[in-house]
């Protein structure tokens, strides 16, 4: 089966500032993906040249296998990052009207409006205008319109900023729902914790330039092997001159040691076991959370170093 | 195309509910019928009026002139019981004159002096008050009595019974030209007419597309425009606005149509409404109705607040009342360079011509065939520029474009 989505050297610039640098990545069909990024990374610009709303510089994309969004876009369902909906409309005919711009027939429309606001419990919203509900509830009518001609793949920008923990969870729910049934999600967010739990594959991207991608799994065992825990009884003073260790904490009963790439932690277990009693040792798997500073750490002091020394 | 449909369809529902529509197709048209018929009646009530007696006191130095006055006088009288005139005959000096008006002791004062019989020294008045028509009243009915005096001063006599019989008016009837049949006077409303025909069309183009502009700024500011454009693109986005909004307009010039219509035939002016204005209006309105409506689109979506658009649609409102200033120059000179030239304004054409062909309907051909051609033309223009403008800006948030930034962004491929 072919990837929802190709990005291939995908350049965007606005007058002399490149808000997104030559970005390839390919995704494929039936998995939630996380699109991560600090604020200003290019990630809303990337989905925006997804969505056929703008269009990159250079480079070329595939969407749902087509060159450009906009030859499928009743196939994709799209909640963008700026969202709104007409206040003096009801919710019925704000849905309704979402819906027959998706190209849906009246007649399915009705049943399927009312079955998923059953889903998010608004039922009881539908006569109402969209200015009398709540932000979250809002929100929750902006997520059906987006998914409500039931599409292959739906791309939600920042879907989980401004609301309350129980709806983030059913809203968790509802995403999962959409991948069990085979759909192709993808969503960006500032929540790693989340994205960690929800994603099969995480995409970071910083100043426009990808970082790194792929499943969960796959980044976390790309770090995983650079942090040791160990404790027990000994001197672990003497690990601190280990080869290859770039970071260290040391106290009586333990240590914390983080490896560069060229460490092999399991030297690192036979000495310690040389030289104390050990009660644990723990390769510890790094949280998205640290992968995700350290390697925008490491982009942003990058970028500030000459030329000659970032690329060394 | 179907997409386009479902976007003109609520933009004509969303717009037909507004404020501005029930304004310009129920209450404008009611509201001028209403106010022809309440003036009207005003009127009438004002002839019904009984004012109390004004006194004048006259000081009149040639002694002839004021039994004609007094004669002149009591004949008015006759002929306005409800309004009552009396003049008094006196010696005080005007000084003492205009302190009795500023007491009220009478109502004015009239100079009668020697030098107006014979030469053309004036005659001084002066009032209480400013009453217009009670002005011209007392105006003519001094001049009726210092004429009478001096037909009497002839030599040898004349009887001014006689001159006034010759001199009587010549009356002429205006034949209307398809019925054969004699109209009412009506110079002034012939006048007026092709005026309010460009005032239609001003409220219908102007007033109308506006609100597309006041739409596009909603969607932009609640943020709505972006869920539409995951559903169709900003070209088939516009393209359902515009046509939405055309076709209330088309509602409003027909309603509007409608009451003219069965208005003109309750007075009888058919001959107002005849089939080439009617053509030539509905000719022009359509692609102008365009023009104005692309053009607000692209302003709508450069912008984020009212304010803003409204200062950068200025020069198209200062442009568009041109053609109302020079109404009467237009249908006066209807084929002066000038006039010709103004023609040739996008924005401006449709009311241009209007004033033109009803001024003189021989307005030659080319002229119909090249400023219809031409205003076709802006209307592609303008559509593919405020597309091009619709698509950038409609994503734009923050400080308003200028007109140079505009032009960079009809340029982005």
């Amino acid at each position: 089966m072919d990837d929802a989505l190709v990005l291939n050297e995908v350049t965007k610039r606005f007058g002399t500032f490149t808000a997104v640098d030559r970005l390839s990545v390919r995704m494929p069909r039936g998995e939630i993906i996380g699109f991560l990024g600090p604020n200003g990374a290019g990630k809303t610009t990337t989905i925006r040249m997804l969505m056929s709303i703008t269009y990159p510089d250079e480079g070329s994309m595939e969407v749902l296998g087509r060159p450009r969004a906009i030859d499928v876009k009743d196939r994709i369902g799209y909640l963008p990052e700026e969202r709104g909906l007409y206040r003096k409309m009801t919710v019925d005919h704000t849905l309704r009207y979402f819906g027959q711009l998706k190209g849906m027939p009246a007649a399915a429309l009705k049943s399927r409006i009312g079955e998923l606001l059953e889903s998010v419990g608004l039922s009881n919203w539908r006569r109402h205008t969209t200015e009398s509900l709540s932000k979250g509830m809002q929100q929750k009518i902006q997520f059906i319109a987006t998914i409500l001609h039931d599409p292959e793949l739906v791309v939600l920008d920042e879907p989980f900023s401004g609301l309350d923990p129980l709806n983030r969870d059913l809203l968790e729910t509802l995403l999962r729902d959409l991948k069990r049934r085979g759909k192709t999600v993808l969503f960006s967010t500032h929540q790693l914790e989340q994205a960690e739990r929800l994603c099969d594959r995480i995409l970071l991207i910083h100043r426009g330039r990808k970082l790194v991608d792929g499943t969960i799994e796959d980044v976390r065992s790309r770090f995983a092997a650079r942090k040791l825990v160990l404790s027990g009884e000994g001197d672990f003073e003497q690990l601190r001159r280990s080869p290859g260790v770039v970071d260290e904490h040391v106290t009586v009963g333990g240590a914390w040691l983080e490896l560069d790439a060229t460490a092999d932690p399991q030297a690192v277990l036979r000495r310690a076991m040389e030289i104390a009693k050990l009660t644990q040792f723990e390769i510890a798997r790094p949280t998205l959370q640290e992968i995700f500073v350290r390697l925008v750490g490491q982009d942003e002091a990058a970028a500030v170093l000459p030329p000659t020394e970032a690329t060394r | 195309m179907n997409k386009i449909l479902v976007v003109a369809f609520r933009e004509f529902i969303e717009t037909v509910k507004t404020r501005a529509f029930f304004i310009g197709v129920i209450l404008m048209p009611g509201l001028i019928v209403g106010a022809i018929f309440l003036s009207n009646s005003i009127t009438e009530a004002g002839a019904r009026e009984r004012a109390p007696k004004k006194i004048m006191a006259v000081l009149d130095q040639t002694g002839s002139v004021f039994p004609f006055l007094e004669a002149r006088i009591r004949k008015f009288n006759d002929e306005n019981p409800q309004r009552p005139l009396e003049a008094t005959t006196t010696d005080s000096d005007e000084a003492a004159l205009q302190a009795g008006v500023r007491r009220h002791d009478f109502y004015a004062y009239i100079v009668i002096p020697t030098g107006v019989v014979a030469d053309d020294e004036p005659c001084r008045m002066g009032r209480g008050d400013s009453q217009l028509q009670l002005g011209k009243t007392l105006e003519r009915l001094i001049g009726e009595a210092v004429k009478d005096a001096r037909f009497a001063a002839s030599d040898p006599p004349i009887d001014r019974k006689r001159v006034e019989r010759l001199e009587r008016e010549v009356p002429v009837t205006t034949v209307d030209i398809t019925t054969g049949e004699a109209t009412r006077d009506d110079s002034m409303t012939r006048l007026m007419a092709p005026f309010f025909m460009v005032f239609l069309l001003y409220m219908g183009t102007f007033g109308i597309s506006m609100g597309l502009l006041t739409s596009v700024l909603e969607e932009k500011s609640s943020r709505v425009v972006e869920l539409l454009l995951a559903a169709l693109s900003p070209t088939q986005l516009m393209a359902g606005k515009i046509l939405g909004i055309s076709v209330v307009g088309l509602v409003v010039l027909a309603t509007w149509s409608l009451v003219g219509w069965f208005g003109a035939r309750a007075q009888h002016m058919e001959h107002l409404l005849s089939m080439t204005r009617m053509t030539v209006l509905v000719l022009y309105f359509i692609p102008g109705f365009l023009f104005m409506a692309a053009v607000l689109a692209g302003i709508g979506a450069a912008c984020n607040t009212l304010k803003e658009a409204q200062s950068l649609s200025s020069p198209l409102t200062i442009v568009n009342i041109v053609p109302m200033m020079l109404w009467f120059y237009l249908s006066q000179y209807p084929h002066t360079p000038l006039s010709v030239a103004l023609s040739f304004i996008p924005p401006i054409t449709p009311m241009v011509m209007v004033l033109r062909v009803c001024a003189d309907p021989a307005v030659p051909i080319w002229q119909i065939v090249a400023t219809l051609t031409f205003l076709w033309a802006s209307v592609f223009a303008a559509i593919w520029a405020a597309g091009k403008i619709f698509r950038v800006g409609v994503l734009m948030y923050g400080k308003p474009p200028t007109l140079r930034e505009l032009a960079r962004w009809v340029r982005f491929r």
